[in-house]
């Protein structure tokens, strides 16, 4: 027999007051305690805040889909761009049991190292500058630098320090891009790698780069006419600064340095996110300001998602928009606690962009909804996010500890709701080239590979 | 029913039966008009520019298969230094605060808004890392004179911002802004108004210009329409106030013409097509049609109840006479609206489909309803004043008889010699004259705006400092799209470009200010990302090379911001030619250089077509087109249908022939008149000149049938006849023009839309040459003619009646002892 200690508003209640007092996550108990004991969540977090069967009164379950007949009992669980979705462009999403395990949040190597700096008394804090150094003013040295983030910039640095999670990760992508018509626009197969040179789970500094945070570069192996070219960011661990940003053509054999502050244009023709959309952190963190979180409710999203594993290529099927194709089919689960995290593009006087609201999943710190506004504070683009463990049944993918399983983003659904256009974009075993997602990786074969303007050169050589 | 309606025509014995059931009657007249006034939620009065355009042309085609090239949803202000150049910090921040600020208008695209202020204009440098593309400004506006010169030095090194964004002479830029599909343009022309208003000072001018201006201007000033359209209302109802003096002869007009209006609005609102704002001045003109039928209508029935003395009767006896003569002047008027939809201009066939509709519901308004209303209205009690006849006419009435006693006479007897010469040098000096007429009436700008306009003063002074506005689109139509395959940025393409270009530029006639195609800025990324020399702006002729210039300018940017010139896939694309204005000598170059480019390319590529054309000028081109095209067959369509019913009515070609005369020699008059005063023949004057003909028409019809009439009971005298019609159904006729021009005349003096004024104003002049027309050179040729169909009793136009069978009816207003009937037998 199940005893309700709780009436039925006691958690939203309850999240609503932390608000105001700038508490931590967690209702019936500090979130990060249950996290650190590696406990089932539902120790800080009410029933009805765990079920969407208790939230909804019964109205929607597990395993039922979410479709425009009966997304009214979901809206206030629901950013608006994807209430809208469901509601005018036949979109359906699947609903999906809370995730309980909090091992099951994050990379393997990613919660040990938050277990290390928890045991070792190692916190982070903000220096003089901004940015983000330990309780010893040392560069961060990996995992979440604030477990029970109380504050938006705090929650705003634990996805910026670490994009991936790992040292090294090389995910191979599948980008479609859909008129507002319903019909393929542009498709782009590319390469994406990032390593680390600092913030890092093995505790070192690579190459004793210690003013960087990280090399990051994009590869396109496909279509034809953009196949060689390739772009370098160069991140520097101050986030006042801009990351040097050059791309490399390989019919003219030169590198050609951008913009480094033009981060609202599409890197690629036809794709409706800029620079600034990845992570909800693609610029630098101390580059944009007055973060704020401006409340804290549960919500549906693509929060542990699942992987696409048992099917070809890890692709999704799509459904929806005029011709079927727009939306991958994916899944949601009732996050208890989502912070919605409110940031502005102060350091660039011509940005195009008012706030940014990321939807934040506190048992993590990872988003699902990410919504641009412009500057009359309309919704502009969702970046959609859907991050996850990379089992199914008996299909799994090991992270970089080589045992437990790999946690990543699995797709993006980046929707330009006033132009109506679509970019997704799929998180995919291989793509054309033949390069495939890997999470670990020797880091000095990889750097020589991927994050030198030699190494773009050689890559150009298609 | 007795033996008098046996022998009645069916027109009197409907009357009859209508009359003796007036009160069902009425009701279902109600019953009707609440049935239309249900379709009025549907009624949508709006502008769509698209169907202005006439569907079957070709240029017209390629624009609605192409219709984001020309910069369709694009804004452009331009701010000018009145003393000096824009290389100032003062300027500068002008155009730095107007940038951002654009970005705040409802409906912008945010990924669409250009000017040397924003990042999207780059310059380029080598370094020795490669190439450095940084944007024209930085982050903040050049304030110190280092920074202002090194800004220019900047814009000197970017060609696509020397050409397009800054003007040769310094002294101007352009913002451009682009809009959403979704744009509420009125709301984005108020945002955008405001803005210039308040950048504009002492030192700078500001102007706006673009498609979504030009739709907010004639949304804004449609809203001026409907104060037009209310105080000519206003003006008529006075007009029918100050002429009638009598509750009965008031309330009528104004009743018919409402319930015609309910049910015009109501019907259009069913079918669910939309009204035209820009000829609203046409259901105006059908209020004054519904208000001078009435009138016609209600001096009869004054005319009859002085006789027989019975309200109920007398609308009787009234319904029966003025039946035929009323359906068939009603008909011409249909006729006249109906056939403008032959031309395939979707605005078109709605209006007539509307003002058709409206003016045939002038049928049962005009002769039924009417008939009803003034058998339950009080009778007048100066009856004498309006229809009194000789010696009781006062005022108005007495002077315009005076008028019309002076212009009979020289319609018949000795002065008809003269006034025949005199008529016959007219006609064939106004022929020919018509014939030498310049189809299309350009403006630089938009033609429903005067030129003194803010929007067309704009357009003028954006054309006076960059290419400008006035493109000629030539289109590379890709036959398959494959997103493998950009055609748009194939060497074929390149090449075809490139060749078309160097040909119209080359042209001995006219050649371009400006040229643009794709090919431009790949080969200015060729260019750069080959380190800057101009020798290596020419793209290699292999799929590679072009394929890697293409990419090299899109890299890093949103395909939209090459939508003036490519679709978002880069599968079509277009070679925009600018010229220096529009006027028609330029339009014919312009298009016949092109053509000849295209000739020399081919037609037909293995992946894309060559598609003339697009652009204001050829959109232009299509207009006059389709004024060559329908001008004379919707003309000649017009006539027939009016020869074959007046033919009818009167049992005689030769009636026919005589009324038309009248009208269609207005017609040349009109044209000719135009051609003297520099106006082209433009899709205004073809609905004028049509209109003209079906409208005017009636009076000659009032005309004609009166001498009939009074050829008869003049004991067959013909100048009697004359004399007798001209100072009667003249006045009728003359009464009925006035109404006309207070219905029309006060929109070319209110209306801030050039396309109503100048349609308010043909108008005016084809009604009074119409009405002079038909009160001196109808009965001239009748004089002439001595047409035998006169003579005849059974013309179903005949307004005559034997009131004698009716004398023992139940008076309600005293029988006038001395009433003037001389229509009436």
């Amino acid at each position: 027999m199940h005893i309700r200690k709780y009436d039925f508003n006691y958690g939203r209640r309850e999240l609503m007051k932390k608000i105001a007092v700038g508490a931590g996550a967690g209702v019936l108990m500090p979130l990060h305690e249950v996290i650190a004991a590696g406990k089932d969540i539902s120790k800080a977090y009410p029933d009805e805040l765990m079920s969407i069967e208790a939230i909804t009164k019964g109205k929607v379950k597990t395993g039922d889909y979410i479709t425009a007949a009966n997304v009214e009992h979901v809206k206030d669980l629901l950013d608006p761009i994807v209430y809208g979705q469901i509601k005018d462009m036949g979109r359906k999403i699947k609903i999906k049991a809370t995730e309980r395990t909090p091992t099951n949040l994050f990379p393997g190597q990613f919660y040990e190292a938050m277990q290390r700096n928890n045991a070792s008394g190692t916190t982070a804090k903000f220096n003089a500058d901004g940015n983000v150094v330990t309780h010893d003013n040392k560069p961060w040295v990996g995992g979440l630098p604030f477990p029970d983030p109380k504050n938006g910039l705090e929650l705003q640095a634990n996805m910026a320090m670490s994009w991936g999670r790992g040292d090294y990760n090389q995910y191979a992508i599948k980008e479609t891009d859909i008129n507002p018509d319903g019909n393929v626009a542009y498709n782009y197969d590319l390469v994406w790698a990032e390593l680390q040179t600092q913030a890092r789970m093995d505790g070192k500094i690579f190459r004793d780069m210690k003013d960087l945070l990280r090399f990051q570069t994009v590869y396109f192996t496909s279509t034809a006419d953009v196949a060689g070219s390739s772009f370098l960011s160069t991140w520097y661990y101050d986030q006042r600064k801009f990351p040097e940003l050059y791309g490399y053509l390989p019919q003219f054999k030169r590198v050609r340095q951008f913009p480094t502050n033009q981060r609202f244009e599409p890197l690629i023709p036809g794709v409706t996110w800029f620079l600034t959309d990845p992570w909800a952190a693609g610029d630098p963190m101390l580059t944009w300001g007055e973060y704020k979180i401006i409340e804290r409710k549960p919500m549906l999203g693509a929060y542990n998602t699942t992987w696409s594993g048992d099917r070809p290529n890890w692709e999704k099927p799509v459904h929806g928009g005029p011709k079927g194709i727009t939306f991958y089919d994916t899944e949601y689960e009732l996050a208890p606690e989502v912070a919605i995290l409110e940031s502005k593009p102060v350091g660039y006087p011509r940005a195009p962009v008012g706030r940014r609201l990321a939807y934040v999943d506190v048992r993590n710190s990872l988003y699902s909804g990410n919504i641009r506004f412009d500057r009359q504070d309309k919704p502009w683009v969702s970046f959609e996010t859907g991050f996850g463990q990379y089992v199914n049944g008996s299909k799994k993918v090991v992270g970089a500890d080589g045992t437990t399983p790999a946690y990543s983003w699995i797709y993006v659904m980046s929707y330009d709701c006033q132009n109506k256009r679509m970019s997704r974009a799929a998180h995919a075993e291989q793509c054309f080239g033949g390069y495939k997602s890997i999470f670990n990786g020797d880091h000095e074969q990889m750097y020589n590979k991927f994050f030198t303007q030699q190494a773009l050169q050689r890559l150009g050589q298609v | 029913m007795d033996e008098t309606n046996q022998i009645q025509p069916l027109r009197f014995r409907l009357a009859k039966w209508i009359m003796d059931r007036r009160g069902a009657v009425a009701i279902a007249f109600v019953l009707v008009t609440l049935a239309f006034a249900a379709g009025f939620p549907r009624v949508e009065i709006r502008t769509i520019f698209k169907d202005l355009l006439p569907l079957d042309d070709p240029f017209v085609q390629v624009y609605n298969d192409h219709p984001n090239f020309g910069n369709p949803l694009t804004m452009s202000i331009m701010v000018k230094r009145k003393d000096g150049s824009i290389y100032n910090a003062e300027t500068l921040g002008k155009v730095w605060k107007l940038t951002r600020d654009i970005d705040l208008a409802p409906g912008v695209d945010h990924d669409q808004i250009i000017s040397i202020a924003t990042e999207k204009l780059r310059f380029a440098e080598a370094t020795p890392f490669g190439i450095d593309m940084r944007p024209l400004m930085d982050d903040h506006v050049p304030s110190t004179a280092e920074e202002v010169s090194d800004f220019k030095r900047r814009i000197e090194q970017s060609p696509n911002a020397r050409t397009f964004y800054v003007s040769g002479d310094e002294s101007a830029t352009l913002i451009n802004a682009t809009f959403l599909d979704s744009v509420e343009y009125g709301e984005a022309f108020d945002y955008a108004q405001t803005l210039i208003k308040a950048a504009a000072d002492d030192q700078h001018e500001i102007y706006l210009a673009g498609q979504p201006v030009l739709t907010g201007w004639v949304y804004q000033l449609q809203k001026q329409t409907y104060k037009i359209f209310g105080v000519t209302l206003g003006l008529l109802t006075l007009a029918l106030v100050l002429y009638m003096r009598n509750i009965a002869g008031v309330v009528t007009p104004i009743v018919c013409a409402a319930v015609a209006a309910v049910w015009g609005f109501g019907f259009i609102g069913w079918l669910a097509r939309p009204i035209e704002p820009l000829l609203m001045i046409v259901p105006l003109l059908l209020v004054a049609r519904t208000f001078s039928h009435c009138i016609q209508y209600t001096e009869r029935y004054y005319e009859i109840l002085g006789h027989v003395g019975d309200r109920r009767k007398a609308a009787e006896i009234t319904m029966g006479v003025m039946m035929a003569p009323s359906i068939l002047g009603i008909m011409t008027d249909v006729f006249g609206i109906v056939f403008i939809a032959i031309a395939p201009i979707e605005t078109m066939y709605n209006h007539a489909l509307f003002c058709g509709a409206w003016a045939l519901w002038i049928i049962p308004t005009g002769v039924f309803l009417i008939s009803i209303l003034l058998s339950y209205l009080p009778a007048p009690r100066n009856l004498e004043q309006i229809a009194g006849g000789e010696a009781k006419e006062s005022g108005i009435h007495l002077f315009q008889k005076r008028v019309l006693q002076r212009t009979a006479r020289i319609t018949h007897g000795p002065m008809a010699r003269i006034t025949t010469a005199i008529v016959v040098v007219l006609s064939i000096w106004s022929v020919w004259q018509a014939m030498q007429i310049k189809i299309g009436n350009p403006v630089e700008g938009s033609n429903l705006l005067w030129e003194d306009s803010e929007y067309n003063t704009a357009v003028r002074a954006i054309n006076g400092h960059f290419p400008g506005m006035n493109t000629l689109e030539i289109i590379l139509e890709a036959k398959q799209r494959d997103p493998n395959d950009r055609i748009a940025r194939t060497p074929e393409v390149a090449a075809v470009s490139a060749q078309i270009q160097a040909m119209v530029e080359a042209d001995p006639v006219l050649p371009p200010r400006a040229t643009l195609s794709f090919t431009d800025y790949a080969m200015e990324g060729n260019r750069l990302f080959s380190g800057g020399n101009p020798k290596f702006l020419p793209l290699d002729p292999t799929v590679s090379s072009v394929r890697a210039a293409g990419t090299a300018v899109t890299f890093g940017t949103n395909p939209v911001n090459f939508g003036h010139i490519s679709d978002f896939e880069f599968q079509n694309s277009t070679i925009s030619l600018w010229y220096r204005d529009n006027k028609q000598e330029t339009v014919d170059a312009a298009l016949a250089s092109a053509q000849r480019a295209v000739d020399a390319v081919g037609v037909d590529h293995e992946k894309f077509t060559v598609r003339m054309a697009s652009g204001f000028i050829a959109l232009q081109q299509a207009m006059n087109n389709v004024v060559t095209r329908y001008h004379w067959l919707i003309l000649g369509l017009v006539n027939v249908a009016i020869l074959v019913i007046s033919a009818y009515a009167y049992r005689s070609i030769v009636a026919a022939v005589i009324l038309l005369i009248p009208v269609n020699l207005s017609n040349f008059l009109l044209m000719a008149a135009m051609d003297l005063l520099g106006i082209g023949l433009d899709i205004n004057a073809v609905i004028v000149a049509v209109m003209g003909v079906g409208v005017g028409i009636d009076y000659g019809i009032y005309m004609l049938s009166r001498i009939c009439e009074e050829y008869t009971s003049r004991g067959k005298r013909w100048d009697l006849a004359i004399d007798a019609a001209l100072t009667t159904t003249g006045k009728a006729i003359m009464f009925t023009a006035t109404i006309m021009l207070l219905g029309i005349l006060p929109w070319y003096f209110l209306s801030d839309l050039k396309f109503m004024a100048d349609m308010g104003l043909l108008l005016v002049a084809i009604m009074l040459i119409n009405m002079v027309l038909s009160l001196v050179v109808l009965p001239l040729l009748v004089w002439l003619v001595k047409p035998s169909f006169a003579g005849r009793e059974d013309l179903i136009v005949g307004e005559s009646v034997d009131l004698s069978q009716y004398q023992k009816a139940k008076p309600d207003v005293a029988p006038a002892s001395d009433l003037h009937l001389a229509a009436i037998k």
